[in-house]
Parts: structure tokens; sequence; C-alpha cells
């Protein structure tokens, strides 16, 4: 404090902005030096699948896990035990109800059916999460682990087994316009981010009581936060669809984990009201890129397991490490 | 406390009539429900989900949650049956898979703990790296069976000396009893609810936050590895993922059994009328004759529709 004597009023504010700002952005800064060097040892190993020639085939590849991390984060934000557990379930009976239900029974296969379809049934879900989780009051965790049963053991009911084939623009979807759905759903996130819902969210999560007494309808913020996750999973989906082109009922189930684990590595806190969809986006490109690398080295997927274990409660513990260490410093 | 039994007792209560419910339903809707078999092995599969979801609870008292029991179990009943299959004294698997249990369980407490990162993340990270390492160990094949023993101990014909179970059953409810008294009767168990309910106040009182969640995480493992070995017994043969279905299963059970996830109130009475509960409905729905997907679509329905009744959080403004 002695160094700034200038002005020493607004130097102090601005080092205390500066610092505030990397308090807030750290936890996804670290997931970003991740992603660098993570995508720096790719490029190495494996320079066919990362030239901009085969990006579209990349993203697609990455793309469902992307937007599962995507659905998972709005109902973290939205705080006090918040999560939606049915992510990867809800992906499963989208990609069921698309290919069964619509393609193959009904016979619909246009884009301006199918898209809204995906989205629909995403919202259904979505807002029977939220009815549960917030208007019902059953903690979070269970009642979506109770839609978790009931999505698996729909899509299981539709499609018992492998079948289906999809039509060729959702297959493009993970090809060459793999990154059209992603940029739109960056687009909605964007957009969302304009509006007065956004910051009731983030006030939601951080503090719900705080939001409660000073107005903000608490309840239905959070009931909307379920809407959007289910939205998004609706969109994940498609994009699941068109990565695996057919319907597949066992595939879903294991993206909860992974995107919850991608939320909390991309430094989006579980507590509620920190984070956002770029740190989801770069949480689940870690693990994509993560996984991509170790693949490249022919190891055992129980090699990839145990890396893939340790990576994330080492990050996670470096990230709670920088904190503890940070309020150390401030006390 | 609300009415004589106090909310955490009325929610413990409604779990216990609620499997008498649940008798009565299958007794009538299906015939030989509450045949001697069919009783037998309800108790033997509730036990088995009981042993697994005593971890559960106690990492819920704290406000925690445990998602390695699963990794947990099938590590324990894996590496159980491959010692004891290269020829090992069965005692000293027990003893290794134990403490093997117990120090990853103690990690996972202590290093959620003292760096506060969110312990969801931190023992789905440990469990899903115990998986691969079990995995790589066995080549993803394990081999090796159970002692006579232990299958006889959780068999469903079994008998316990004059008791028609086998010892399964009765082990379970001392350990159940003894475990009630260790949480209502000991400096630890209050400790485990002081933390729960408030882990700001719990330093002021002299209680070490990171001591409790490492000792309670570690017997969490414990009681996982627990249940894997009496699952090898139970099954015959060695499976890694045999601990599957008890992820989301033993946090159901915490919750039907009146444990409520913000931690420090509930106990292990109710957990175990939760997983008999679970294992009811499980067999009334197999017997009605669903088929599994939509067994599981229904029990998702009904753990809903079940908590929902009685395990329903406050409003936010009652928090005011």
């Amino acid at each position: 404090m002695s160094v700034a004597t200038a002005d020493p009023a607004r130097r102090s504010a601005a080092a205390r902005g500066l610092r505030r700002w990397l308090a807030e952005r750290r936890e996804t800064g670290f997931a970003l030096a991740l992603f660098a060097a993570l995508m720096a040892v790719n490029v190495l190993l494996n320079p066919a699948r990362f030239a901009p020639g085969a990006w579209g085939a990349t993203i697609g590849l990455a793309a469902p896990l992307i937007a599962a991390s995507i659905a998972a984060t709005p109902a973290i934000l939205g705080g006090r035990g918040g999560i939606d557990v049915s992510v990867g379930p809800l992906m499963g009976l989208v990609n069921a109800l698309i290919v069964q239900t619509l393609i193959a029974d009904v016979g619909i296969s246009s884009p301006w059916a199918v898209i809204p379809a995906a989205l629909a049934i995403g919202a259904v879900a979505g807002a029977l999460n939220g009815f549960l989780a917030v208007l019902v009051r059953i903690q979070p965790i269970v009642a979506t682990l109770g839609t978790y049963l009931i999505f698996t053991g729909l899509t299981l009911t539709i499609v018992p087994a492998p079948t289906g084939t999809v039509p060729h623009w959702i297959q493009s979807l993970s090809g060459p316009l793999s990154i059209v759905p992603l940029l739109a759903v960056a687009a909605a996130w964007l957009l969302l981010k304009q509006l007065p819902y956004y910051d009731q969210l983030m006030a939601v999560g951080s503090d719900d009581r705080a939001a409660y007494t000073a107005g903000v309808p608490v309840a239905l913020i959070r009931f909307l936060s379920y809407c959007l996750s289910g939205v998004f999973a609706g969109t994940a989906g498609l994009m699941l669809t068109a990565l695996i082109g057919s319907a597949d009922p066992n595939v879903g189930a294991s993206f909860t984990l992974l995107a919850i684990s991608a939320v909390a590595l991309g430094g989006v806190s579980l507590g509620g009201g920190r984070g956002g969809l770029l740190a989801a986006v770069i949480g689940a490109s870690d693990i994509f890129l993560l996984q991509s690398a170790l693949t490249y080295f022919n190891v055992s997927t129980f090699v990839l397991q145990i890396a893939y274990g340790l990576i994330l409660v080492a990050s996670i513990s470096l990230n709670g490490l920088t904190a503890m260490i940070d309020r150390r410093m401030a006390r | 406390m609300i009415g004589p039994l106090g909310a955490t007792g009325r929610r413990v209560a409604a779990a216990i009539v609620l499997a008498l419910i649940l008798q009565l339903v299958g007794s009538i809707l299906i015939d030989g429900f509450s045949s001697e078999f069919s009783i037998r092995s309800m108790l033997v599969l509730a036990s088995l989900l009981g042993v697994a979801s005593i971890g559960q609870t106690l990492v819920v008292l704290i406000g925690g949650i445990d998602l390695s029991t699963p990794f947990l179990i099938g590590f324990a009943n894996v590496v159980a049956a491959q010692l004891y299959g290269d020829g090992m004294n069965f005692a000293l698997v027990c003893l290794i898979v134990g403490a093997a249990a117990l120090a990853i369980g103690a990690f996972n407490g202590a290093l959620a703990s003292t760096l506060s990162v969110h312990p969801l993340i931190v023992t789905l990270g440990v469990g899903t790296a115990v998986q691969g390492a079990v995995l790589l160990w066995t080549a993803g094949f394990p081999a090796g069976s159970a002692p006579e023993a232990v299958t006889r101990f959780v068999s469903i014909g079994g008998h316990a000396g004059p008791l028609p179970v086998p010892w399964l059953i009765p082990s379970f409810l001392i350990l159940l009893a003894l475990l009630t008294l260790v949480l209502e009767r000991t400096p630890f168990g209050r400790r485990l609810y002081a933390v729960g309910s408030n882990p700001q106040a719990a330093p002021y009182a002299l209680i070490s936050l990171r001591a409790i969640w490492t000792a309670t995480y570690a017997l969490s493992g414990l009681f996982a590895a627990m249940a894997g070995v009496l699952l090898l017994g139970f099954t015959g043969s060695a499976y890694g993922d045999v601990g599957q279905p008890y992820l989301f299963q033993t946090i159901a059970a915490v919750v039907i059994g009146g444990t409520t996830l913000v931690g420090g109130r509930g106990g292990l009475v109710g957990t175990a009328a939760g997983a008999l509960v679970l294992t009811e409905i499980n067999t009334l729905l197999i017997g009605l004759g669903l088929s599994p997907a939509m067994v599981e679509a229904a029990l998702g329905a009904l753990i809903l529709a079940l908590v929902s009744i009685y395990g329903r959080e406050p409003h936010v403004r009652a928090s005011i």
C-alpha cells in the first residue's frame, strides 16, 4: 500500500477490481489452462483429427457431452442443492422418441418438426423436474433421480435394443454442421444473459433468502432453471442422435455424471450462483480432450477411467486449494 | 419439535408404516407375496441394501454425500474374491479389503473437508479411479468366489440357530442397534449430528470438522466394502459392477427413511425401513409382471410419490 503514493484511492480500487475479476474467473481460468495444455497435446499427437478440415467431425464427437454439461448448468446455478441428474437419461429419451416414435413410427423427419419436438420433449421433462424439485419441494437430487429412473425406463420400453436410422440432415449435425446447434445454444444463452431473469437466477443461487426478501420470485426462477436444463438436454439429445445415427437406449444415462463432473471441473460452483455456460463448455472440452488424448495412446479403457478419475479429483482439489490460500491471504 | 415424535421421528414412523402397508398391498395383489420364502428373500435383499446404506446415512447426516459407494462395493467384491481365490486366509482378506476401504473413504472425507470441495465430485472421481484400478488389476475378468461360510451367512434358505432366517438378518439388526447407540449416546455420534446441523458453529464447540468428515467417510467406505463382501457370498461370483444399482438406491433408502440431505437430521432406523420399503416396491413391481424397464420407471414414480408425501423441504420463506 505504501507503493501507491500517486493516487492511492483509485489505484487500490483498480487493484481490488482486478483481484475480484480474477477471483471470480479463477476456477474457470484453471480449466482454461488445462484446456490449452490438452489441446496442445492432442494437436501434437493427432494432427489429422484436429486439422481444420476435421473440425466438423471432431466437434460433432464432443458436442453431446458439451451440450449435456450446458444442460446440467442452469439447475445448479439456482443453488440450494439444485442439480439435475436426469440430464443423461433425458437425452436418451429424446433420442428414442425422435428416432423410433417420430421418424420410424409416425414417419415425420422434417427438421421443422423434429427440432421443435426435441426441444418440446426437453421442456416438458424439465418442467416435470422443476415441478417436483421446486413446487413439491422434493430434494433436487432425489426428485431428478426419480425422473432419471422414469426416463430410463421409458426409453428402454420404447427401444429395448439399439435400432433405427436417421435422415441425412441429422447426420450432418455431427459432421460439417456440428457447430450449428452449439452456436444456437450459445446464442440462446447470450440472449438470456440480457434478460433480468439471468441476474435473478444468479441472485437466487447466491443467497435465496436475501433474494426472496428482495421480492425475487424464487420458486418461479428456480422452476424455469429446470425448464432451461430440460430444453438444453433436448438439444443435447438431438446432438447425441446425430452422432450415433440411431436409437440406442444405453448411451444416454452415462452422460449425467460426466456432465456434472465437467461442470464442476469448469468452475461452476455446485453451491449455486457462480459460473456459467462458458465454464461448462470448457470443463466438458477438457474431459473430451482428455479422453481423446488417452485413446490415442491406445491405453485400455481401464487406464482411461483411472486417469479421468484422478484428473477430476486433482483439478477440483487445486481449485479448492487456491480458494483456501486466497481465504488465508484475505484474513 | 412438532408432536410427540418430532419431525424426524414422524418421518421414520412414516417409513415403518409404509413398509407395513406395502406388505399388506403386496399380499392382496400378489399370491404368495407374504409366503415364508418371499418374506425371507425380501429381508435378505433389504439387509444387503441396508448395509450398503449405513455409510450413505452417516455421510448424509454430516451434510455430505458419497457417490463412491457403488465403486467401493465393486472393489471389495472383486478384490475379496480374487485374493481368496489365490488361496489367502479369508480373515486376512477381509482385513486387507476393510483397511483399504477405510483408507479410500478417509481420503474422500479428508479431501472434501480440507479443501472444501463438493463431496459429490470428490467421491465420484475417487470412485471412478478405484474402479478403473480394480478393472486393470483383474483385466476386466474377475475370478474367485466367497468362502462357504459367507454364502451360508447370507443364503435365503439359511437358518440362524432356531430362527428361520440366515445369520445376516439378526447380525444386521444388532449392527443397527449398536450404531444407533453410537449415534445417540457417544461423543462421536453427537458431534456427527452437530457438524451436520451447523458446520459453522461446530468449530466453536471444539469439534474438528476435518476429523469428523474423515472418520465418517472412512466408515462409509468400510460399510460399502462390507456390503461388497456380503454380495459376493450372495451372488457366488465376483462382478465389478455389482454395486451400480446401489448408487441411487442407497440415497433413496436414506431419503425414504426420513434423513434429510441437508444434514443433521435422521438416523439409521429410518434407513433400514427405507431399504425395506424399496425392496418391497421392487418385489411388488416384478411380481405384477412388469418388464424390467417398466419396473425401473414405476420405481422412480413411486419414490417420488412417497417422498412427496412426507419428505418435503420447507419453503424458502420458512428459512428466513
